[in-house]
């Protein structure tokens, strides 16, 4: 499936086929409250009322501002979200997502695709 | 040679002490300690350890930056919060409740704010008082809740009597003040007669009609007038109102604060009297017309003042009065003319009997060991309680409330004779003339001063006299001055009389003669 591009131009979404959401930050990117707005919006317009896992792809990810991670704790389409990494940049900033905020579903950092692809679909 | 272990630590260690990153993280880290909390560490493309301790860096010193401010926020906000408040209290503390005018240190402080603004060369400000004329009636008979909505109107037309930059000023209880500024005299009096125009429509509390109108009492500064004496002078001025028959406008005049200062100097001179002996009694003679014979002897006060001489009563009662000496000066009267009573019994045990009258004023009849004293100084002395005849004005009379009801029955149960004295002077009603506690009337002086030349006055004090009797009641006429005035009223029935026909007030020593000796007889 071809990634949808959200607003702004920073990340691409899409569906796949086996419902699994899949947003990719472009890297070296500065994620603003916009960029973020955006992703959600189509996030949610992809899950047109249903609920989806989610994987993030945020490795090489530049920063994340305050603003922008606040968007992210707002319930959206995603029913539970895996933040992929691979550098311990990535797991700063995604803790620092997580602690600082109260994701509305349940949310983890992982530096490896399999197992965050598990944690998203346990029953598959 | 080093173990592998050890030299790989070493490599790795002297490798990143080498790394230029973490010269930049102390740097950074150095500037986020002295406060500049927008400080931020760029990370390098590695993305290793140290560019995640730098980018911890950085977004740990975003959250301080964000919190810094968001405290920085609320501290602003509770300031604001803190100035609003203060500002209220201190709205409150100057803002009458009931009304929102002005209060007595808001007006305080416009006044002498108008003062310094006037100092070079601009109008000295005006002060009114308004005291409102019957506001303790409305309060008694409808309750402080209608007393309250009476209040709020005269608040509200006096706000739309001034300008708007005047400022309208509620003392307390009844009493408002209005501060003008910048106005010529007559734009002042102009004012002050709008102020009392507007009270003069009725107030509609509910169902009920009042009304609401006020004394006014006017100064208008000078230069160099102070406050203070701009709000007595209003004052004074606003009592000269009342006392020249309430609902005017007085403007203050120089004389009436010499006015006040002699009701001062009188009532600080007053209290010492009593202790000094200057107090002292005279005695006139109350005569049957038909006989000529004395049956009373009525105590008349007097003030042998020690620089000023004799000072008749009417100078002083009203201040008596006013200050709660009465009660002092009653108490005397009472214990002087009983005791004298006895002294005359001792003196010349063979005079006729007769009766003292004493007068008795409005605020004494409530004085709270009047019944106990007249008890223990007649007892004291040895005198009959049917010799004392207690005389009260008719509007005491008339307007007796519970307590006053209460102590003239108990007076009565005593066997102390009551007189309603001044008849005609105030504003009696015929029908209550029967149920009044009395035995005996006396007719006021004034009531007799035309008769000899105005047959109608005649006919007048004929009925008024036939009047007293039908309501079984006997008559004493006082100020009786000429025989012919005798003659008259003795034709008309009168049995009792008294002036200087029959004799003027004499000191003690004079009484047992005047008593032994016949009055003037009109036919031998």
């Amino acid at each position: 499936m071809v990634p949808d591009t959200a607003d702004g131009g920073k990340a691409g979404v899409d569906l796949s086929v086996d419902g699994l959401l899949h947003l990719r930050w472009l890297p070296g990117v500065d994620i603003q409250v916009e960029d973020a707005r955006a992703a959600m919006a189509k996030v949610n317009e992809l899950c047109q009322q249903e609920q989806h896992p989610m994987l993030v792809d945020m490795a090489a990810v530049a920063s994340v501002s305050r603003e922008a991670r606040g968007v992210w704790s707002i319930p959206c389409g995603a029913s539970r979200i895996a933040l992929l990494g691979t550098s311990p940049v990535d797991r700063v900033l995604a803790n620092f997502f997580l602690g600082v905020h109260v994701p509305p579903c349940p949310t983890r950092f992982f530096t490896s695709r399999s197992d965050a692809l598990a944690w998203l679909n346990p029953g598959a | 040679m080093l173990p592998a272990a050890v030299r790989w630590d070493y490599v790795t260690s002297r490798r990143s002490v080498e790394d230029p990153r973490l010269q930049l993280l102390v740097d950074g880290v150095v500037r986020l300690a002295a406060g500049d909390l927008d400080a931020r560490i760029e990370p390098s493309e590695d993305r290793d350890d140290i560019d995640a301790v730098i980018t911890g860096v950085n977004l740990l010193a975003e959250e301080l930056g964000y919190i810094h401010s968001e405290l920085e926020q609320r501290v602003a906000a509770r300031t604001a919060m803190l100035r609003r408040t203060q500002v209220e209290l201190e709205q409150m503390a100057k803002t009458d409740a009931l009304t929102g005018l002005a209060n007595r240190t808001l007006l305080t402080e416009r006044i002498q704010e108008a003062i310094l603004s006037s100092a070079d060369g601009g109008k000295a400000p005006a002060v009114l008082i308004l005291d409102l004329d019957s506001f303790k009636a409305i309060n008694d008979i409808l309750g402080h809740s209608a007393g309250d909505a009476a209040l709020v109107e005269v608040a509200n037309r006096l706000r739309s009597a001034v300008r708007a930059s005047d400022t309208v000023a509620r003392l307390g209880g009844d009493e408002f003040a209005i501060l003008i500024t910048a106005a010529t005299k007559d734009e002042i009096l102009q004012i002050a007669h709008r102020a009392s125009e507007y009270l003069q429509d009725s107030v509609r509390i509910g169902i009920e009609t009042v009304w609401a109108m006020a004394s006014i009492g006017v100064c208008i500064g000078t230069p160099g007038y102070p406050a203070e004496a701009l709000m007595r002078d209003a004052d004074i001025a606003m009592y000269q109102a009342k006392a020249r028959g309430r609902n005017n406008v007085q403007l203050f005049h120089p004389d009436m604060l010499d006015a006040v200062r002699e009701r001062s100097r009188i009532t600080a001179e007053l209290r010492t009297a009593v202790a000094g002996g200057e107090l002292a009694l005279l005695y006139q003679p109350v005569v049957e017309l038909a006989s000529g014979r004395v049956i009373g002897i009525e105590a008349l006060l007097r003030w042998h003042h020690p620089v000023r001489g004799t000072i008749m009563p009417g100078s002083f009662i009203g201040i008596a009065e006013e200050t709660g000496l009465i009660f002092e000066l009653g108490r005397w009267v009472l214990h002087e003319g009983v005791a004298q009573m006895n002294r005359w019994s001792q003196t010349d045990p063979g005079l006729p009997d007769f009766c003292l009258h004493i007068n008795l004023s409005a605020a004494e009849l409530l004085r709270p060991d009047l019944l106990e004293d007249i008890r223990d100084t007649l007892a004291q002395h040895g005198v009959d309680p049917r010799r004392l005849v207690l005389e009260i004005t008719e509007t005491v009379l008339m307007s007796r409330g519970t307590g006053e009801e209460h102590v003239l029955s108990r007076l009565r149960e005593l066997g102390v004779g009551l007189q309603i004295d001044d008849f005609g002077t105030g504003y009696s009603s015929i029908s209550y003339l029967r149920s009044l506690p009395a035995d005996t009337v006396k007719v006021d002086q004034s009531l007799i001063k035309d008769m000899e030349s105005d047959p109608r006055q005649q006919k007048f004090v004929s009925a008024i006299l036939q009047l007293i009797s039908a309501a079984g009641l006997n008559a004493t006429v006082e100020g009786i001055e000429t025989a012919e005035q005798a003659a008259q009223l003795e034709a008309m029935g009168c049995l009792f009389g008294q002036g200087y026909f029959y004799g003027y007030p004499v000191p003690a020593a004079e009484v047992p003669e005047r008593l032994r000796r016949p009055a003037p007889r009109l036919y031998s």
